[in-house]
């Protein structure tokens, strides 16, 4: 044969459809002889596979649906599989004529030949039209139960497909229970294929439906021995959920799961390297746990001589192995050197991973004496043959051409020094040599590193200051240059040119960025305060000059209006704040959070241990699971959407206690208590998996002030909200007003608060009664924080989504005022005010003026102020302007300090703030500005 | 599980696309290779395998082409590298040859694999001799020698476990146009090589990852028993005979009996169809490199400097290496190079890339025992300060030890050496 498919892509002049139709039809209804009729099914072949081809290629066939579906009834296998590819993609544009094919697919689920048989069934687990799935069931149900297991292990899988599209369908067939029948099949793939099956079904069901039981845990390690690899991962990865009852069965597990580690197939033993790393934490036995890990050192070894893909799966995955167990690889760190050829992600994963695993032991050759040298040739009669050094690794990346890489190799080395004090010493003169070289962004990596090493072992390594000071001049990097001058600045009294040396980065202060500038600031404070001799005053003044007047950056004029007061002041309590002791610090770079490492570690060999994200942060829910839910009235028992998604995501924030909310029960004492939230089609399109939607069942009270409107009745097709978050009786409400101009009557209405930066949600039930035409309701929405926490920078937009029975889900924005959140015990007594505006650094104050605001009477603002939960604790005149200084509280305690100057009776107050979460200032001015407006 | 599974072209082309959910979002394929191509502007690092956009994408390069299978769940990443480099495997078992072309040519016959391969994003099979059952389709076989030796494919190449050329270019399934089958098996014993000198000469690390690659057509699928060195051990075992092969790892197929192995390192297999490692090994133990490269250097004025390097040969004579390259980078300010062979210098190419910075030499065939020497002059536009020169060779050589045949079935035994990273430091 040597026919040629590329020529099916060829164009013809004719209409391409129209000549395709033809072809397809020619034959049909001609009376042919048995010999010419293997012609003519040639020739269908051809037409389909034009077809196909056009389809492929993205052209849209559909228009031939019935053509096609009449070559559909043959005994040619070929023919059959290119008619069922052209169905699985058109059926779902064209549900009606699909059902055409439903008859043939029926006759097919009993043909004698099992390959048609299970083409059959898994074709039409593919069609996702509604009129092929209630044709699905009884063929699948015969197909379950086949004779051959080619059909048997198509089945299984199609239990899933249909799940997917029908989940009720296969609970009410019972084709659970005929899949966990499956389970004890005697051919190994069938096995596989119905725990894969169970294992997504079980994904995404809320239920327990797949449960592994010691039973089940018997007759899958039985079937792990004869599987394919595939199926051996499917296994593997489904018993990683058994947790085993004690050490004892731990134990067994691992015995029979071992033997995979040594498989040619990296998945097969990352999946086993799971499972066994997980029964580990129960085994108690410290021989066996080291037995294990020396184990599993070489097949994890292995991995890295695969294709660089997979080794930096494997390398990632190492890296939470090694942090957890870092005794697996503590002899193998050089395996992880790199090789030239690597591609540049696998050097920066394999550096990661040489920063963890060096030690004392392997760091450097200096660091031993001789004999510690012979006590370990005796113990590691290679290694010592080898004399390999980390140390020495790394500087010879840092020599490399590929920038990026001799960057991290820098930092390597400094990450080392800090993380092992013996052999700091001789890293530093490593680096040394390195910046000798002149290579510019070596040098100035170094000097970034080398000043961490400064803060981690402070008075040790000072001496080297001088050769730093060498390279001054080549530094163009703000990093590394703000790093040189905080150096300087803090080792003024040791260089006897500082002030020299400073002064030479003074001419470009203002082009400098504002890191530098910053930096060049309190370096030049902390001069003057060492040397206070002529020089450094007039170069204080300079920079002082420079950073108040000529600056527009807040941060840095208000850090140089700071010092210079302090300075004005009392120049003893500058000393104290400024040449304070700094904290020493540690390597914790690029460590994980042990709550995170512990998931992560649970879900070694998938995704999320590449990435280094729990699953949540990545995986979202499909659409289909949460349409089912809807359909399902909102069945209770779904706490699911709690244990789904932890309530409090990586910033680890505590929930907030339920003070707040008894709070509110005994004020409104009527209302039920708050259910549970559902997830639901709403939380899915809004991204949000937690939520509170709260069915409607009590009417409100209509009262209070006009609200902002949210939703124009010309949007919301006749219903018009208007909303506010309101602070009363320490609780924070949502008032919101309901007009309904419709012509119908509205009810069930539900709401849900998308994540949001301050996690606002609804604490309790929407209570909003049937809606007449023409008429209004008003209600209070109790809210809580810290639910939903979105992540990223602040914002104070709030996306609300509102439902009821009569219209689609109604979307809007509504802004945070952020006032609401100032809680009631916000008042401080002076000495605690002072204190706390002491404790926190300079960067955290910040500065805004609003030009239009007058204050008329003092007394009727303070008021409005403590009615909003701002408290006045002091005042102070200065010259002609009033100064006056109060405090608020935030949830969770987080303390805002106020200044507010002003000229009483005339426009404009300047207003600064300090706070441990500068990160919020904009909200916070935000919200006194609105304070003092109203 | 799986969502889709698709092949790209260099170019970006769709050659193959799968939707096996029903769930994909339109032109996710083009959104991946934006992501891939642009993902560092420099062009020199290649894209990690995996990333996050909504769906994870997971991809391999195999032959200049890009297979890639997307996912929405937390599925085993190397399941799905494993499972695209196999398809790779498969479709050229089924094809001969894997490029554009053939692709084109087979599309029915790819789909129709693909469909055995993969259902509903589970993998089921990537056996060659299993799929052969279920598949009906003929692969329509396009001439090897027709094919331009040096595609620009070829340069994606490198690393990979196969050389170009030396692979087998035959279809498991087609028949030859003679007629009947030839009962052929073909063995290779891939050894890359990994090697660090220091700049004294001595070896820092070396290692070989092996492969034993088996590729049968071989009619009736008989048993076949291959003998290994009878001083093997695995793992850091006490025993060190004079001679003895100890690997540090090693793992096989699974069509692999190990029942004698123990006994007498014999492994025994019923073939299966298709090309498959028989058995992949690691090892560490020290070894005689082939290769010495020594460099030396000097400054011949203020802004010239004399590189010479020497390359031997340390293995027997009847062994030829085949394709050395040796790299040299140099420094940015290196403005010219003039290179002077050693004289009857035969095969050798010398190059000095301006893009890089690198100084090139190629040679065609070396000679088992003997040493060629290169020396360079090099022309600075910059006061030489400092000295970040070091040398990173990475010598590709192939050595071809014998060809042994018996009189039916064919057998043919070949041992290839490759470079891995083969770096001499300065």
């Amino acid at each position: 044969m040597s026919r040629n498919d590329s020529k099916y892509f060829s164009t013809t002049k004719k209409g391409e459809i129209p000549e395709l139709k033809e072809e397809l039809n020619s034959q049909h209804g001609m009376r042919i002889s048995l010999l010419y009729f293997h012609v003519l099914q040639d020739k269908r072949k051809d037409a389909v596979k034009k077809v196909i081809a056009a389809m492929t290629v993205g052209k849209d066939v559909s228009s031939l649906f019935t053509d096609v579906v009449n070559c559909m009834q043959t005994e040619n296998l070929e023919l059959k599989k290119l008619v069922y590819l052209y169905l699985i993609n058109y059926a779902k544009s064209q549900p009606d004529l699909a059902i055409l094919a439903v008859n043939t697919f029926v006759k097919d689920s009993q043909d004698p030949n099992p390959l048609i048989r299970a083409l059959a069934v898994r074709t039409m687990g593919c069609i996702r039209v509604d009129k092929i799935t209630e044709y699905l069931c009884d063929p699948l149900q015969r197909c379950l139960k086949d004779d051959d297991p080619y059909v048997r292990k198509t089945a299984a899988i199609c239990v899933a497909k249909l799940y997917d599209i029908n989940a009720e369908l296969v609970e009410d067939r019972g084709f659970l229970d005929s899949l966990k029948d499956l389970i004890s099949d005697n051919n190994p793939m069938v096995v596989a294929n119905a725990v894969a099956a169970l294992a997504e079904i079980q994904e995404s069901s809320s239920r327990p439906i797949f449960e592994i039981t010691s039973n089940i845990l018997a007759k899958l390690l039985t079937a792990l021995n004869e599987c394919t690899e595939w199926g051996q991962v499917f296994i593997l990865d489904a018993l990683s959920r058994y947790k085993a009852a004690d050490a004892r069965e731990a134990e067994n597990i691992v015995e029979r799961v071992t033997p995979r580690l040594q498989h040619a197939n990296c998945a097969v033993v990352l999946s086993a390297v799971k499972m066994i790393l997980q029964q580990m934490e129960l085994i108690i036995s410290t021989d066996v746990v080291r037995n294990l890990c020396k184990k599993m050192a070489p097949p994890l070894v292995t991995l890295l001589s695969a294709e660089p893909e997979i080794q930096y799966v494997a390398l990632r995955n190492i890296n939470l192995i090694v942090q957890r167990r870092p005794t697996i690889l503590a002899h193998e760190i050089k395996v992880f050197f790199c090789k030239y050829n690597d591609p540049i992600y696998v050097k920066m994963e394999k550096l990661e991973i040489m920063i963890k695993l060096a030690s004392d032991r392997n760091i450097d050759q200096a660091s031993f004496t001789f004999f510690q040298i012979a006590a370990l040739s005796f113990a590691y009669p290679f290694n010592i043959v080898e004399h390999f050094f980390v140390l020495l690794e790394f500087k010879e990346y840092a020599t490399e051409v590929d920038v990026e890489f001799v960057r991290k190799a820098v930092r390597a080395i400094g990450r080392c020094a800090i993380k092992l004090e013996r052999a700091a010493e001789r890293c530093i003169s490593v680096l040394l040599e390195l910046i000798k070289i002149k290579v510019n962004y070596v040098v100035q990596e170094a000097i970034i590193v080398i000043k961490d090493i400064f803060r981690r072992y402070p008075n040790t390594y000072e001496s080297i200051i001088a050769t730093l000071c060498e390279s001054l001049d080549t530094l163009d990097e703000p990093e590394a240059k703000a790093s040189m001058i905080w150096i300087i600045g803090e080792y003024a009294e040791r260089i006897d040119n500082a002030d020299e040396l400073l002064e030479s980065f003074l001419e470009s202060f203002p082009e400098e960025p504002a890191q530098v500038q910053l930096q060049l600031l309190t370096a030049t404070v902390k001069l003057f305060l060492k040397k206070p001799t002529e020089g450094p005053q007039q170069m204080i003044q300079v920079v002082l000059n420079n950073a108040t007047v000529e600056t527009d950056n807040p941060d840095l004029r208000d850090r140089a209006y700071i010092y210079w007061r302090l300075l004005s002041t009392d120049p003893e309590a500058a000393k104290d704040v400024v040449l304070a002791e700094k904290p020493v610090i540690t390597d914790d770079s690029n460590q994980l959070d042990p709550s995170l490492l512990d998931e992560l570690l649970v879900n070694i060999a998938t995704v999320s241990s590449v990435y280094h994200k729990p699953p949540d942060a990545f995986v979202t829910r499909t659409l289909s699971s949460a349409q089912k839910t809807e359909d399902d009235d909102y069945p209770e028992g779904s706490e699911i959407g709690y244990s789904e998604s932890p309530a409090n995501p990586a910033n680890g924030f505590t929930s907030p206690p339920s003070a707040s909310f008894t709070a509110r029960a005994s004020v409104a004492p009527a209302s039920p208590p708050p259910t549970p939230p559902v997830p639901d089609l709403l939380g899915d399109l809004m991204g949000t998996d937690n939520g509170s939607i709260v069915p409607v069942d009590q009417p409100a009270t209509p009262t209070g002030p006009p609200l902002p409107i949210v939703l124009l009745a010309s949007t919301g097709q006749g219903l018009q909200i208007s909303a506010q978050l309101t602070r009363q009786d320490g609780q924070i409400f949502y008032s919101m007003l309901f007009e309904n101009n419709t012509q119908v009557p509205l009810d069930g209405f539900m709401i849900q608060f998308n994540k949001n930066t301050f996690g606002l949600a609804a604490a309790g039930t929407l209570q909003v009664p049937q809606v007449q035409p023409g008429t209004s309701v008003r209600t209070l929405l109790p809210m809580v924080m810290f639910q939903n926490m979105s992540q990223g920078p602040p914002s104070s937009v709030l996306q609300v989504a509102v439902k009821n029975s009569q219209q689609p889900v109604w979307y809007f924005n509504d802004k945070i005022s952020f006032h609401v959140f100032f809680t009631e015990d916000g008042r401080m007594e002076r000495p605690t005010f002072l204190e706390t505006w002491r404790s926190l650094p300079d960067s955290n104050e910040v500065s805004r003026d609003f030009p239009g605001i007058v204050i008329g009477s003092v007394d009727a603002t303070l008021d409005r102020l403590a009615a909003a939960n701002v408290f006045f604790i002091a005042k102070r005149k200065n010259a002609n302007q009033d100064v006056f200084y109060l405090s608020a509280k935030i949830p969770r305690g987080i303390p805002l300090l106020i200044e507010l100057t002003t000229v009483v009776g005339s426009p404009g107050v300047k207003c600064a703030i300090k706070t441990p979460s500068s990160e919020l200032s904009p909200f916070f001015f935000e919200a006194i500005e609105t304070l003092l407006r109203s | 599980m799986i969502l889709q599974f698709f092949v790209l072209s260099q170019r970006g082309d769709n050659i193959v696309y799968r939707d096996y959910r029903g769930e994909a979002q339109k032109g996710s394929a083009e959104t991946f290779f934006r992501k891939v191509k642009f993902w560092k502007e420099d062009a020199e690092g290649d894209a990690p395998p995996v990333f996050v956009d909504g769906v994870n994408y997971f991809h391999v390069k195999v032959a200049g082409l890009l297979f890639v299978a997307t996912t929405r769940v937390n599925v085993s990443p190397s399941l799905v590298l494993e499972l695209l480099q196999r398809i790779a495997r498969v479709i050229k078992d089924y094809l001969g040859v894997l490029n554009e072309d053939s692709f084109r040519k087979n599309f029915v016959l790819v789909y129709e694999l693909l469909d055995e391969v993969i259902d509903f994003g589970y993998v089921q099979t990537t056996s060659t001799e299993v799929l052969k059952s279920y598949v009906f389709n003929e692969p329509i076989v396009i001439d090897a020698a027709r094919m331009p030796p040096l595609g620009p494919a070829s340069i994606f190449m490198q690393g990979s476990k196969r050389m170009p050329g030396t692979a087998i270019t035959k279809s498991v399934v087609a028949n030859e146009p003679g007629g009947r089958k030839r009962d052929e098996i073909f063995v290779d014993v891939i050894e890359k090589i990994s090697v660090t000198f220091n700049s004294s000469g001595f070896i820092l690390t070396s290692e070989i990852d092996g492969t034993i690659q088996m590729k049968s057509y071989l009619t009736g699928n008989p048993e076949i028993r291959l003998a290994l060195n009878e001083d093997l051990s695995i793992g850091t075992s006490d025993y060190r005979g004079s001679g003895a092969v100890i690997l540090d790892d090693c793992n096989f197929h699974e069509s692999v009996h190990l029942d004698s192995f123990d006994v007498d390192r014999t492994l025994s297999l019923v073939p299966p169809d298709g090309e498959f490692p028989v058995m992949n090994y690691r090892m560490t133990q020290p070894f005689k490199p082939p290769f010495r490269i020594n460099a030396l250097i000097e400054e011949t004025g203020s802004l010239k400097a004399e590189v010479t390097i020497k390359v031997r040969a340390e293995f027997n004579s009847s062994v030829n290496a085949n394709s050395v390259l040796i790299q040299m980078p140099l420094p940015s300010f290196t403005a010219r190079v003039n290179f002077e062979l050693e004289p009857g210098a035969v095969g050798h190419t010398t190059d000095f890339k301006e893009a890089n910075k690198r100084l090139e030499w190629g040679l065609k065939k070396v000679v088992g025992g003997s040493e060629h020497t290169l020396r360079a002059k090099l022309t600075f536009s910059q006061e030489l300060h400092g000295n970040i020169m070091k040398e990173a060779g990475p010598v590709k050589y192939l050595q071809i030890a014998k060809t042994s045949k018996t009189q039916n079935p064919y057998r043919w035994v070949r041992y290839v050496t490759q470079a891995n990273s083969y770096v001499a430091r300065l």
